[in-house]
């Protein structure tokens, strides 16, 4: 079954279904995905730390990298996924033209995700982020395959 | 490419112009002598209007403390410029809620869009601190109007605007470069012939390029920074995706923090989803 996750959300699929979000700009899209037992979890994230709005990470710890990060691990977790085992992907992470300082979410979003997942001893295995992309992604649970569209295609 | 310019003015002339009883209404409301009575009046002919007006009005964004049921309790504790602004906004929703090609939004996605830029930008007049302005709402409302003519030329030279964009193009400059006119442009012209006052029409055409007016108000430079932030947040962001540059300017007169965009972003993702789909309900 094809589940879509929104902007600020996250679900965790079994065999048989495919994530898919939509409209990654400066979001972050995280993939994770435990081969052995194919299960995988994909996080949409809207911006880096939730220190700036602590009320709305309570009610939806998803908005937030700092906060999401951990709860889609812990989902996986929960489903018998192990760590050792845990194939994680990263796709978003947009900033528009021009050098506008306030407006690099995007990277600020990349930069809290890579501390976090530093910290934890996990690696990314690949990714595609940054530029001006929109991007979508296609996540298939049985395979593991990650596909990002922008106007085109290619495998992750 | 002339003969593309010449068809796209005859589309902005046979554009829709808004609905007789939307028009009514705003005058009466324009009309210091209009008492509320009469905008009922009004509007119980128009069972349709005043459904989609109390959903608004009821949405988490205006956060009543009870829930409303009538077009006059509405008016008592929103006040009239909101209840113009949610006329249009009905108005408007059944011009743009639909698939828009070119920027390949799919259906519901320009109004979403337009709704959620025009809640950022009244949330950041007030993070920044800004003097009220009645009119952000409306001139958010309607910045995109322009695509609704424009998707289709764009859909057909979409190559050619491709190949124009880079680092120093944005895609309303190769749209320009293409077309000899912006969706910015377009949507300025329907809202004169829909002869709407100069400063929200003016807030349409510059709100990718602001630094470009020789005027600078505050009302196109929020609306300017609402617009991408919105799309950075993955709210209508269509094919060309973050090809758009925030005005380093227009953060610097404003004095602009990523803390205050970051701070709207997190409030502004929630009040939108709840208004857009109280306006999808039955």
């Amino acid at each position: 079954m094809k589940h879509v996750v929104l902007v600020g959300d996250m679900k965790v699929a079994r065999k048989g279904d495919i994530l898919v979000t939509h409209a990654l700009g400066s979001c972050l899209g995280l993939m994770v995905y435990d081969p052995v037992i194919q299960v995988g979890g994909l996080l949409h994230a809207m911006l880096p730390l939730s220190k700036i709005n602590p009320k709305k990470a309570e009610e939806n710890p998803y908005m937030f990298v700092n906060t999401g990060v951990p709860e889609l691990f812990k989902a996986i977790y929960a489903i018998g996924g192990e760590k050792s085992r845990l194939i994680v992907k990263a796709a978003g992470c947009g900033t528009p033209l021009g050098n506008n300082e306030m407006f690099r979410i995007g990277e600020r979003n990349y930069t809290v995700l890579k501390k976090l997942l530093w910290k934890n001893n996990v690696l990314l295995k690949s990714e595609d982020v940054g530029g001006t992309a929109s991007r979508t992604v296609h996540f298939d649970i049985s395979s593991g395959q990650v596909i990002v569209s922008t106007s085109g295609m290619r495998e992750l | 490419m002339p003969l593309d310019h010449i068809k796209i003015m005859q589309e902005v002339r046979s554009f829709p112009t808004m609905t007789g009883t939307a028009t009514k209404l705003l005058s009466m409301i324009d009309d210091p002598n209009t008492d509320v009575a009469k905008i009922e009046e009004v509007l119980r002919l128009d069972p349709g209007l005043t459904a989609n007006i109390l959903k608004l009005t009821n949405s988490a964004y205006f956060g009543l403390p009870c829930t409303v049921g009538s077009v006059r309790q509405a008016i008592v504790l929103l006040g009239l410029k909101r209840l113009t602004q949610l006329i249009l906004a009905s108005c408007v929703n059944a011009i743009i809620d639909k698939p828009v090609p070119g920027y390949d939004l799919s259906p519901g996605e320009l109004w979403r869009h337009s709704i959620a830029v025009s809640i950022a930008a009244e949330d950041l007049v007030r993070e920044l601190r800004l003097p009220e302005m009645p009119e952000i709402f409306t001139a958010a409302l309607l910045h995109d109007l322009g695509k609704i003519v424009l998707g289709g030329y764009v859909k057909d030279e979409l190559q050619a605007i491709d190949d124009k964009t880079s680092e120093d193009v944005s895609f309303v400059q190769a749209e320009r470069m293409v077309l000899g006119t912006d969706h910015a442009e377009i949507g300025a012209m329907i809202l004169t012939s829909w002869s709407f006052p100069s400063e929200i029409v003016e807030a349409v055409r510059w709100h990718h390029m602001p630094d470009e007016y020789e005027k600078k108000t505050i009302l196109i430079d929020v609306v300017h920074l609402a617009n991408v932030l919105c799309l950075m947040i993955g709210i209508g962001v269509g094919r060309e995706g973050l090809l758009y540059v925030p005005s380093p300017e227009v953060t610097r007169r404003l004095g602009l923090k990523t803390t205050h965009l970051e701070v709207v972003a997190s409030r502004t993702l929630e009040w939108v989803n709840d208004f857009t789909e109280r306006f999808g309900s039955n």
